[in-house]
This record gives structure tokens, C-alpha cells and sequence, in this order.
């Protein structure tokens, strides 16, 4: 696609929206870069110009503005605040493809705080019900990002949603920020794939892997 | 967000608040900066663009690199490569901001999900597009029989907004004129001869 796509992301500085940032600056995509902790942002956005020079990267002071503004929306952001951030967007969300990559877990890392029969990425599209929600860059770590090929292997990532060109869009920023896209099916399979990484981070605590660990599936 | 957007529809095809509220759904709310593109050739026009707030143009390069404005877009219009967008092809045009602009897109899944299901919406696509083919009539028979001052006479005439905002260099390209020819054409209107 030649015509540069607008991504906001939205809460950029956090471990895993300063690792989405930092890698999708690499394609030919507009980064607006949101999150209410302003010093930070602003180092992140410089940093990324210089890792990037040719890198189109703004900071933005509101999230509805950059998601007014944006094509693709990013929600960097922890379950908890998925609701109070959902309700800024909402009118300028509609039609847009938001990605989801929230995990809900809970505060012992041991057990999920959404009920089984539903997930992170569904309760966002409730919340959002003309967006085109996508499941993508939550079974991966923050670090995985820097790393995407750990003992030789391409880490898999995992995509779930609804929406046909939706997911064909995620595929390429997955692809672009290093990992292997894999689309698992519909929205709903987002529970499964919360769960995946609920089991990730349990086997990173026991085994200490450092954060540095993905999902392969083996095949022939 | 939507106002221009239901004030334009309203002016052709009366909507009930409900109705505007389902329509709503099918949008895209988008902003634009100055110099930015809506879409590039090469790739499939996605959407139909109409203007909220701010200005645009379409324009194609020609193989000397020369480039040839063929619409401008202000607020209430709607821009877009229709002939891209309906029979998903490449196309060989650009839109771009001349202003910082708020849109409001509607994808081609959204156009042919609102024409099945709403009749409101046919009609309103039908005048619109019943429009847009006179209006393109108008310029083509401008072109071959009219000449270039009587064509930039009706243009200023028919369109005082965009002479006011549009660089004249930009006008000379959508008429296919010359920005020499355009500056002789002005000058003649403003000192007419006794």
C-alpha cells in the first residue's frame, strides 16, 4: 500500500507500547504517539527518530485527537483501564480497526479476572460496537520485540477478530514488527489466546526465562 | 463530527433521527493534516471522502512528471476515484489536504451494506452522483467550446470559495491552463479595457 496509514498508540509508554512503537516505526507508517506521561513520551518519540530517522512520529496530548486522526488504533493499555479509555474514543473509533493486546490478568499473575465465557478483546467490543476489533500482539512479550527470533526460532503471534481485511491489515504490522503472524480465527478465540499468555508468563515465573520466551507452533 | 455530513444528506433526502443514527454507524470520523494524503496512486480508493472542515484535490502525474489537478474538494463535497473505488481497481489518481481537514469516510463495505439495506441512502448516492456527472458535463463541453476566459469567468462565478482559498497555480491546473495564461486572464477582468 502506497498511502501512509495513521497508527495512534495509545499508551505508548508502557513496556509494550514503547516495544510496538519502536518496531513499527520501521514501516512506512504515521506513529502518533499518546500517553499521559508526557517526559516519557517525548524521550520515546525522540529516541525513535534517532533509531528511525526517516520515521514519521508525533506526540499527541489526547487520545481522542489521535484516534480521530488515526486509521488503526492501538490500546497499549492494561484491562483495567480498557473501559475509561474505550469511552474517550468511542466517536472517533467508529469503522476503525482497533487492536487489543491486553491480557486481564489479575494482580498475583495466577488467574484471569474476566469470566470464561468471554475476554478482553469482547468486552472492548461491547464497548466499542462499530469498531473493528482485533486480538494481536498479546501473546508476545515487551522483550520479544527486540528479540523476535529466540533459539532460532521466529516467534509465532497469534491474531484474532471478525473482520476479513481487518485482520489481512494486522497481519502486515505483526509481520513488519518481526513475528511470525499467525490468525487463530474469530474474535472469540481471543479467550483462548488471553489464556495462552496467562500460561506464558506462569511457565516465565517458574522456569525464569526473563521475559524473553514466545509461542512456535511446530508443524510440517 | 457528522454535521455537514446529515445537513448535505438532509438537503436531498429527508432522514429521521434514527435514521441518521443508523447511517452513523457506517462512518469513519477522520482527520487530516495539511499536505497529507487520503489516498496515492497505485493503490484501491477506499473510501468516499466528504469534507467536514478544510480543502482537498485529486490530481493524476502525468509521465512528465507534471501534474493535473482534476477536482477540488471543500466543505459539504465529497471526493474520491469513483471509478477505483466501485470496480476495485488501482488507480492512477491522488487526494491530498490543502488544508488541515475533518472527513468523513465511508468504505466501500459500508456503501454497498447502507444500499441494500436503505433505500434513503440509493437515492441520496443517485442525486449525488446525478450531480457530480453534470457537473462533470459542464466542464467537458466548458473545455471544447468555451474559451479560456469565459471557462475561468463561469469557474470564479460558480466557485468564489475556491479562488479564495486555492492557490492560482492550482486553479491554472484544473482548468488546463497555463498559470501565465491564467495571470493575463485576471488582469484583463480586473483592468477591463474602456
Amino acid at each position: 500500500m502506497n498511502t501512509k496509514q495513521t497508527i495512534a498508540i495509545i499508551g505508548a509508554t508502557g513496556s509494550m507500547g514503547t516495544a510496538i512503537s519502536k518496531s513499527l516505526a520501521k514501516g512506512n507508517y504515521r506513529l502518533l504517539l499518546f500517553s499521559s506521561k508526557t517526559e516519557q513520551l517525548q524521550a520515546l518519540a525522540s529516541q525513535i527518530q534517532t533509531l528511525h530517522p526517516s520515521a514519521d512520529v508525533i506526540v499527541s496530548q489526547c487520545p481522542t485527537d489521535a484516534s480521530w486522526e488515526a486509521d488503526i488504533i492501538i490500546l497499549a493499555v492494561p484491562y483495567q483501564a480498557q473501559q475509561e479509555l474505550a469511552g474517550k474514543i468511542k466517536q472517533v473509533a467508529n469503522q476503525k480497526i482497533v487492536i487489543s493486546i491486553a491480557n486481564p490478568l489479575n494482580e498475583t499473575y495466577d488467574g484471569l479476572v474476566t469470566a470464561p465465557d468471554t475476554s478482553a478483546a469482547e468486552q472492548l467490543q461491547l464497548l466499542l460496537p462499530h469498531s473493528k476489533i482485533v486480538k494481536a500482539f498479546s501473546t508476545v512479550f515487551a522483550a520479544d520485540f527486540a528479540q523476535p527470533v529466540i533459539s532460532q526460532k521466529q516467534a509465532d503471534a497469534f491474531i484474532a477478530g471478525d473482520d476479513q481485511e481487518a485482520l489481512e491489515v494486522v497481519e502486515q504490522l505483526v509481520s513488519i514488527a518481526g513475528f511470525n503472524p499467525i490468525v487463530a480465527g474469530g474474535l472469540q478465540v481471543s479467550r483462548t489466546l488471553e489464556s495462552m499468555t496467562l500460561l506464558l508468563i506462569q511457565l516465565n515465573i517458574r522456569y525464569d526465562y526473563n521475559w524473553l520466551a514466545g509461542w512456535k507452533i511446530l508443524h510440517h | 463530527m457528522y454535521e455537514v455530513f446529515f445537513q448535505k444528506f438532509n438537503e436531498k433526502v429527508k432522514l429521521t433521527p434514527t435514521e441518521e443514527l443508523h447511517i452513523q454507524q457506517y462512518l469513519t470520523p477522520k482527520k487530516l493534516r495539511k499536505r497529507q494524503y487520503l489516498h496515492q496512486e497505485g493503490d484501491i480508493c477506499k473510501h468516499i471522502a466528504l469534507v467536514e472542515k478544510g480543502a482537498l484535490r485529486s490530481y493524476v502525474v502525468d509521465e512528465n512528471g507534471q501534474e493535473h489537478i482534476t477536482a477540488f474538494a471543500l466543505e459539504g463535497w465529497t471526493i474520491s476515484d469513483l471509478s477505483s473505488f466501485m470496480h476495485e481497481q488501482v488507480s492512477s489518481q491522488n487526494i491530498d489536504a490543502l488544508e488541515d481537514c475533518e472527513l468523513v469516510l465511508i468504505s466501500r463495505t459500508s456503501h454497498e451494506e447502507l444500499l441494500t439495506t436503505m433505500p434513503k441512502y440509493e437515492t441520496y448516492v443517485r442525486i449525488l452522483v446525478t450531480d457530480a456527472y453534470v457537473a462533470l458535463q459542464k466542464r467537458m463541453l466548458g473545455m471544447i467550446s468555451m474559451s479560456p476566459e469565459n471557462r475561468y469567468k463561469s469557474f470564479i462565478e460558480l466557485y468564489p470559495n475556491i479562488v479564495q482559498r486555492v492557490a492560482q497555480h492550482m486553479i491554472a491546473s484544473f482548468m488546463g491552463l497555463s498559470p501565465e495564461t491564467i495571470s493575463r486572464i485576471r488582469s484583463r477582468i480586473n483592468n477591463p479595457k474602456p
